[in-house]
């Protein structure tokens, strides 16, 4: 590796725009986690399934009815909204009535429970072949001679962008967003002053659910339709929240964005495998130092 | 409480007992020998080892509440510190799975060290990156353990004038048999201790121990470090039964840890015993139902779910009417 290469700004800008759009991915993918997390506390290891059955929504959509792509991302995030309540309702209610004190990590087992089984059935109904779309749009925007970026991938940072804002607005003014912020702050106060809590609780799942199938569905031209596919999304996801966070949505964000950097230099400097040991160490290191977050100023919990 | 349900009632050894416990051991000494099958020994041997591993992993969640969820990084640690000690340096493998104990044990020392301040989810959260990181770490360096490609081991050596030579499974399956008796018994001492008493006291209310003066650091840097080394031998006994290590996940990712974790909730958290019947029921399932494919990781998941919801002292929970 020659240093001088640290030096060239034409190399250094493309690896930035890279590590953009990796981020803007793993921001939006980190987004239904944390939301999840910051309302319910629950730890979702399903997630990158529901990513998962968002690619097979979005591939059904496009390719085998042939209707335009961004119906396709719509039908996703709709289906994925009502899987994410009936999981909700079937599953983590009963289990938060039962289980009392503990619950949070018995629902976080429960919900690898659901993990092997949604990826085994899709196993069964679709096989292990891999389903996708080369391109959604075609083009590049080319700036100077060497940075190349495809529309496609302005696309994704920008509807990355939009749904951060749009989920921001909404858990800041909306009624149900004030609720949700009331129930994730104090469940007991919150019912006190006439909050449906386990109203708030599905509500909040379906959400996370419906941005899981969004960011599927939107990437499917990186990551075809295959039963596993939410493994590597999953890891990701999890690595931004605990770096943003556990709970703070914006921090998910800005800690996917910033993970999707790291890993473009790292991919970049070093071979791309250690870009996984870069992100573990990472998440241990901001565990072991700052388990709140790199952007939290409460001094709490764990 | 939930996780893990209360103390055995009643551990009295009745004659009654003492004939169900004399039957057990002589249908696992006497199953694989009389059988003489490749088969039945091998799913003898899985099912021993998934559930010794189940057990230890019992002995961190349902006694301290402690989750570790990048499980099979300390089972790689264990498998790969002796296979690599043989692959590099000529090391008997019997004095290379206890190197592998050791390095596990060390690792385990330092997960509990920088898992102190926290808590619950958190440990699983850091533990399943330092599991990952470990595996990524195996996977990356091809020029010290072949990575990918897979790192042959060499077998045991003959012990006592038994042949270890993989040509026959038996002198594999009673090394096995004799290594999972010490470590259970082992741990079982443990936890009838004032250790198991801490343990207990740990995962109801860290707070009321430590405000009740005891030294929660402690034990919890006890159970992790002890259960860590117990992982590592398995690991290092696996490594030179199996033949061949990749760091795949099915092997020693997050499908080995939930795999594990699964036994241990069906058998039932904080029983011990519980996990190594739950290894051989869902072993002996999965080998009858192998031929349904995938059908069979669903009803797995699907178990699991099960145990979480309605039989959440799994199989443990059956014990007053067996037992």
């Amino acid at each position: 590796m020659d240093p001088a290469l640290l030096l060239e700004p034409t190399i250094l800008a493309q690896i930035l725009i890279q590590g953009l759009v990796r981020g803007a991915m793993y921001a939006l993918m980190a987004s239904g986690l944390s939301l999840i997390f910051g309302i319910m506390g629950v730890k979702n290891f399903s997630h990158g399934e529901m990513f998962m059955i968002g690619v097979y929504v979005m591939f059904f959509v496009t390719v085998v009815i042939g209707a335009p792509f961004p119906l396709g991302i719509a039908a996703a995030a709709v289906v994925l909204f009502f899987v994410g309540i009936v999981i909700e309702r079937a599953l983590i209610e009963p289990l938060r009535r039962r289980a009392g004190r503990d619950w949070l990590l018995d629902a976080f087992v429960l919900t690898i429970g659901i993990m092997v089984v949604l990826q085994n059935l899709a196993l069964i109904v679709f096989g292990s072949r891999r389903r996708g779309i080369t391109e959604l749009i075609d083009g590049h925007l080319s700036i100077g001679e060497n940075i190349v970026v495809s529309y496609e991938r302005l696309m994704i940072v920008g509807v990355a962008a939009v749904v951060g804002v749009a989920l921001f607005i909404f858990v800041r003014y909306s009624y149900a967003g004030k609720a949700m912020r009331a129930t994730s702050q104090d469940p007991e106060a919150a019912q006190t002053l006439g909050i449906d809590i386990s109203r708030v609780y599905t509500y909040a799942f379906g959400i996370g659910a419906a941005l899981a199938g969004l960011a599927g569905a939107l990437l499917i031209s990186i990551f075809p339709a295959y039963p596993t596919v939410g493994f590597h999304p999953i890891i990701k996801s999890i690595a931004a929240v605990i770096l943003g966070g556990l709970g703070n949505v914006q921090g998910a964000v800005a800690a996917g964005l910033l993970l999707g950097l790291i890993e473009g230099y790292t991919a970049f400097f070093m071979s791309a495998g250690w870009q996984s040991v870069m992100t573990a160490v990472l998440v241990i290191l901001i565990l072991i130092f700052k388990p709140a977050g790199l952007f939290s100023r409460r001094v709490e919990r764990p | 409480m939930n996780a893990g349900g209360a103390p055995q009632a009643s551990d009295g050894l009745t004659a009654a007992r003492i004939a169900k416990i004399a039957i057990l051991v002589a249908l696992l000494i006497a199953v694989p020998p009389i059988a003489d099958s490749r088969f039945i020994t091998t799913v003898f041997i899985s099912a021993l080892m998934l559930g010794c591993l189940a057990a230890i992993y019992d002995f961190m969640i349902g006694y301290a509440g402690l989750i570790n969820f990048g499980y099979a990084g300390f089972i790689a640690a264990g498998a790969y510190t002796s296979a690599l000690a043989a692959f590099h340096f000529g090391i008997n493998p019997v004095v290379g799975v206890l190197m592998g104990g050791a390095v596990a044990a060390a690792l385990g020392f330092f997960a509990a060290i920088i898992t102190l301040r926290l808590r619950g989810l958190y440990i699983a959260l850091l533990t399943f990156f330092l599991g990952e990181a470990i595996r990524f770490s195996i996977s990356n360096t091809p020029e010290y353990t072949r990575g990918m490609l897979g790192l042959s081991t060499v077998p045991f050596p003959d012990i006592l004038g038994f042949d270890f030579s993989r040509a026959t499974l038996l002198p594999y399956y009673f090394l096995l048999l004799a290594l999972v008796t010490v470590i259970m018994l082992f741990m079982w001492s443990l936890v009838r201790s004032k250790y198991g008493l801490a343990f207990k006291a740990l995962r109801e209310d860290e707070l009321a121990a430590e405000s009740l003066g005891m030294s929660t650091t402690r034990y919890k840097l006890f159970n992790f470090t002890v259960a860590s080394f117990l992982t590592g031998i398995m690991g290092g006994y696996y490594a030179h039964y199996l033949g061949i290590l990749s760091p795949t996940p099915e092997e020693f990712g997050i499908f080995r840890t939930v795999e594990i974790l699964t036994i241990c909730y069906i058998g039932g958290r904080g029983s011990l015993w519980g996990p190594l019947f739950g290894a051989f029921l869902i072993v002996g399932f999965q080998e009858y139902f192998r031929g349904i494919g995938p059908w069979r990781l669903v009803l797995f998941g699907l178990l699991l779910i099960f145990v979480m919801l309605f039989a959440r002292r799994g199989l443990a929970g059956l014990k007053k009417y067996v037992w």
